[in-house]
C-alpha cells in the first residue's frame, strides 16, 4: 500500500520539473555568473589579471594616455570567482546573472568593461590612479594630520613625505612589537 | 502541400545530437542534467536526444576541439544533414577557455565550423544551456 502514500505525496508536493524557461527558476545566492565591474572602486592592482584562470581580464593603458582600460571577455572566464577573492577593495563582484546563452555576433562584444580615469598628483603633476581611502588607511591609520592630503598625492610623493616626517614611525613600532 | 506540413511539423521538434570534442565531461554532464532528468526536462521544448547524427538538427558541441580529435568531429558534423545549428557549449569550443594557446588544442571551433549559439560557463548552468537551446530553436525555425 506504500505506492498510496507516495501518489498522494505527489499529488500534494505537484512536478518536480523546473518551470524554467517558462516560469522563475531558483538562484542560490552563491551562484557565480556574469562578472560586474566597478571602476571607481578599483586600484589597478592587477590582481585579477594575474590570477585569471581563463586570462579573460585585461587592463591596458588608453591610446591617449588618459586613463585605463578594463575588458572582461565572458566567453573565456570560467566564473571560478578567483578576481572577486583577490581583490582587496571588491570592485570586481561575480553577479547571481546566469543568462550567458548568446548569438555568434555577439561572441566579442560579450565584455564587461569600465574605464578608470587617470587623476592628477596635487605635488608633482603625475598622472596617477585614483586612490581608495580604505586600502590608504590600511597603511597610514586613520588618515588624520599629515596624511590627510595623501589621497590628493602619487605613490611615490606619499613615499617621500612619510619617510621625511616620519608619520608611519608610528606603524613602523607597531609592526615590530 | 506535403512539404509544407512536413515543415509545420518539423519546427515543433528539432532533435539534439552532442559532439564532446576533448571535453572534460563537465559540460556533457551538464547536457545531461538538462535534457535527461524530469527536473530540466528538456524534451518540454520538443527536443530530444538522438543516436546517430543523420538525425540531428541541433548539434551541441562541447571541448576545445583537440588536435587528436578535430577529423572526427569534423566527418562526424559532415554527416549531419542540412539545414542544422550549432551550439557551442562551455568556454572551451567558444574561446579554448583555459586550455587556450596549449599545443594540444586547435581551437577555437567557430575556424572550422559556423558557430550560431555560444553558451559560456564552465560548465554552463542547466537554466543556461536551457536559454541556449531555446535560442537555437528559434534559429532552426527560420531555417527550416
Amino acid at each position: 500500500m506504500s505506492f498510496l502514500k507516495i501518489i498522494l505525496r505527489n499529488l500534494r508536493q505537484g512536478p518536480a520539473t523546473d518551470p524554467y524557461p517558462f516560469g522563475e527558476t531558483f538562484t542560490p545566492d552563491g551562484l557565480r555568473g556574469k562578472i560586474k565591474y566597478n571602476a571607481q572602486a578599483c586600484v589597478a592592482c592587477r590582481m585579477c589579471e594575474h590570477v585569471c584562470a581563463g586570462g579573460a581580464i585585461r587592463i591596458t593603458e588608453a591610446e591617449d594616455k588618459s586613463g585605463l582600460n578594463f575588458t572582461l571577455w565572458h566567453n573565456t572566464c570560467a566564473f571560478c570567482g578567483l578576481c572577486q577573492h583577490y581583490c582587496p577593495t571588491k570592485a570586481i563582484r561575480l553577479t547571481t546573472d546566469f543568462h550567458t546563452a548568446h548569438r555568434q555576433a555577439d561572441k566579442y562584444n560579450y565584455v564587461e568593461t569600465g574605464f578608470i580615469n587617470y587623476v592628477v598628483c596635487r605635488r608633482c603633476g603625475q598622472p596617477m590612479v585614483p586612490v581608495v581611502k580604505e586600502l590608504l588607511s590600511r597603511v597610514y591609520g586613520d588618515l588624520e594630520g599629515p596624511t590627510k592630503a595623501f589621497v590628493n598625492l602619487c605613490e611615490s610623493c606619499r613615499r617621500q613625505i612619510s619617510t621625511e616626517s616620519g608619520v608611519n614611525k608610528r606603524w613602523t613600532e607597531e609592526s615590530k612589537r | 502541400m506535403y512539404k509544407s506540413i512536413l515543415q509545420k511539423i518539423v519546427q515543433k521538434s528539432p532533435w539534439l545530437y552532442r559532439i564532446n570534442a576533448g571535453s572534460c565531461n563537465g559540460c556533457d554532464v551538464e547536457l545531461l542534467t538538462t535534457a535527461c532528468i524530469p527536473r530540466y526536462d528538456l524534451e518540454r521544448l520538443g527536443c530530444k536526444y538522438c543516436g546517430s547524427p543523420k538525425h540531428a538538427d541541433i548539434v551541441l558541441i562541447t571541448g576545445p576541439l583537440t588536435a587528436r580529435i578535430k577529423e572526427k568531429v569534423l566527418r562526424v558534423y559532415d554527416e549531419i544533414p542540412n539545414p542544422k545549428v550549432v551550439v557551442a557549449i562551455g568556454i572551451c569550443p567558444i574561446s579554448g577557455g583555459v586550455f587556450r594557446d596549449s599545443y594540444a588544442i586547435e581551437g577555437p571551433l567557430d575556424q572550422y565550423i559556423p558557430v550560431d549559439v555560444n553558451v559560456p560557463g564552465c560548465p554552463p548552468r542547466p537554466q543556461a544551456i536551457i536559454d541556449g537551446v531555446l535560442e537555437a530553436v528559434e534559429i532552426w525555425k527560420q531555417r527550416v
